[in-house]
């Protein structure tokens, strides 16, 4: 009961994540959206795992640990990228795709 | 009996905790807020780490549930000090700007 | 059973209306404030499911270090041109972003509860790995796994966020301000909270660094509430970004990896197999040259700078 109960958390999450990544504008936003998607997708590894003799399953737990600190090294990276457009373009938004332009 | 203890402690604790959130909802004011949402959550952290406290099992989980309660006590009083700094000097800007 | 039923209520709702509002609010700066709280839930939900390891990290890392990081790029942002920072806003909600999502989330849904039927039926690496704990001295199944049965997968993870440090300093630019500090470690009060957290944040992470072996802890907690200390000493000016990196930087960056590949490649000089398990004395100095790493490299993508310097007060 209490695994579907956190599945279907996971998937509305990342439904909201996918939302967010879609509507927004400004980068930090569309960043905030895939740590959510992350987030959801790391609940979801982990409810997949079974208790091996009471204990709970250590890989699943290794690997989220390891995808947290990539989610946070990405959106490091992702955030110094961010900031030196908005030096260089004074906005935080990717250009409007204009199909004139070829 | 411990335990009744502590469950009166644990929801004295929340109500706290709520009576803060409503004041940080509710009051006009930054400093209004501030006063709300550090008094009330600091007391109702106090309550909620004391009945944690007794229902632990050991003298050292205790003991780190009173750390917590000190450094929970430590970064809000800072936090709201430097909001209120912050707030101030705005305000003396707009006064300046003839607001 | 009700009892717990209720408990997993409230935290998934709470756990989706904080996503909610990260996506939906006005502000972006209350968007980045709900992410942090959203993180902290989630630590709880580690938490709930028994996972105490993963529940450290998310409330040190995925909580308390990305909201930080997101507050000093927004903080950079707002200072270059407080206008155009928070430019942008949402689009219109096209039926097409609705749709979209709602096929993710049942998709999600679905590969979820598919995975929760096909539970129980393997599970032989993680009951492997537990049978092996004994060998390898340590108590904490968790360190095990990330050190010793995948720590060729850790060893990548760690190159990854040396990258990330790489790619971050080649992008930033010299910033003309002299620091990031935004409350002065002279200020009364926030000079003393810099003088108490700091050491204690180094006590808790050489604590969650020692505790690792056998309780939940770790090299990258301990790594993160290191980078904690850091960032409060950036933000209060006691240290300052420099451009140039120093030979101890230098060097503190590549320390963790070294060790955790060296441990893998030394026993090839000796005969043995690569990448053997080495003594617990050996994972202790692993760890800790990990720690250092990690919180050396969080802290100076917080900063976006190569190098930092005390300052003398």
């Amino acid at each position: 009961m209490t695994a579907e109960l956190y599945v279907f958390a996971a998937a509305a999450v990342f439904g909201i994540g996918v939302h967010g990544l879609l509507i927004a504008r400004h980068l930090m936003r569309k960043l905030l959206a895939v740590n959510l998607m992350l987030s959801a997708v790391f609940l979801l590894l982990l409810l997949f795992s079974t208790p091996i003799g009471g204990k709970p399953d250590p890989i699943p737990q290794a690997l989220v640990l390891t995808g947290i600190v990539i989610a946070v090294s990405s959106t490091a990276f992702a955030l110094a990228l961010m900031v030196r457009l908005f030096r260089l373009s004074g906005r935080a938004t990717l250009p409007r795709f204009e199909p004139d332009d070829d | 009996m411990i335990d009744v203890f502590a469950l009166v402690l644990l929801i004295g604790g929340c109500g706290f905790m709520f009576a803060g959130t409503v004041g940080l909802l509710r009051l006009p004011d930054v400093y209004c807020r501030l006063h709300a949402q550090t008094k009330a959550d600091n007391l109702g952290l106090l309550l909620i780490c004391a009945a944690l406290a007794l229902l632990s099992e050991s003298l050292l989980a205790a003991s780190l549930l009173l750390l917590i309660w000190l450094l929970g006590l430590v970064a809000s009083t800072v936090s709201a000090h430097l909001i209120a700094r912050h707030a101030r000097a705005a305000e003396r800007v707009d006064r300046g700007k003839g607001r | 059973m009700i009892g717990t039923l209720a408990v997993d209520l409230l935290l998934v709702s709470i756990l989706i209306g904080l996503a909610w509002q990260v996506v939906r609010g006005r502000v972006l700066f209350r968007a980045i404030v709900f992410f942090v709280a959203f993180g902290l839930i989630m630590a709880m939900i580690w938490g709930r499911l028994g996972v105490p390891d993963l529940a450290l990290a998310e409330a040190a890392i995925g909580a308390g270090l990305t909201g930080a990081l997101m507050l000093g790029a927004f903080r950079r942002l707002v200072e270059i041109d407080a206008r155009q920072a928070v430019s942008g806003g949402l689009r219109p909600s096209p039926r097409l972003s609705l749709l979209l999502s709602l096929l993710a989330g049942l998709l999600v849904a679905v590969l979820g509860l598919a995975g929760l039927e096909l539970r129980g039926g393997s599970g032989e690496a993680g009951r492997a790995a537990l049978d092996s704990l004994h060998l390898t001295g340590l108590g904490n199944p968790v360190s095990a796994v990330l050190l010793l049965f995948r720590g060729l997968d850790t060893v990548f993870e760690m190159l990854v966020l040396l990258g990330a440090f790489l790619g971050a300093r080649h992008v930033a630019e010299r910033d003309r301000r002299s620091g990031a500090a935004i409350a002065s470690h002279r200020l009364p009060m926030v000079g003393a909270l810099q003088m108490t957290v700091v050491p204690l944040a180094l006590v808790v992470a050489l604590h969650l660094l020692r505790a690792g072996a056998n309780d939940p802890g770790g090299a990258f907690q301990a790594g993160a509430v290191l980078a904690a200390g850091g960032v409060l000493l950036t933000l209060t000016g006691r240290v300052v970004p420099q451009a140039q990196a120093g030979l101890l930087t230098r060097f503190s960056l590549i320390f963790g990896t070294l060790m955790l590949a060296g441990s893998g490649i030394v026993p090839l000089i000796y005969g043995g197999v690569l990448m053997a398990p080495p003594g617990k004395t050996a994972i202790y100095a692993i760890e800790a040259a990990m720690m250092v790493s990690i919180g050396v490299t969080l802290s100076l993508l917080f900063s976006a700078s190569a190098g930092l310097r005390a300052v003398r007060s």
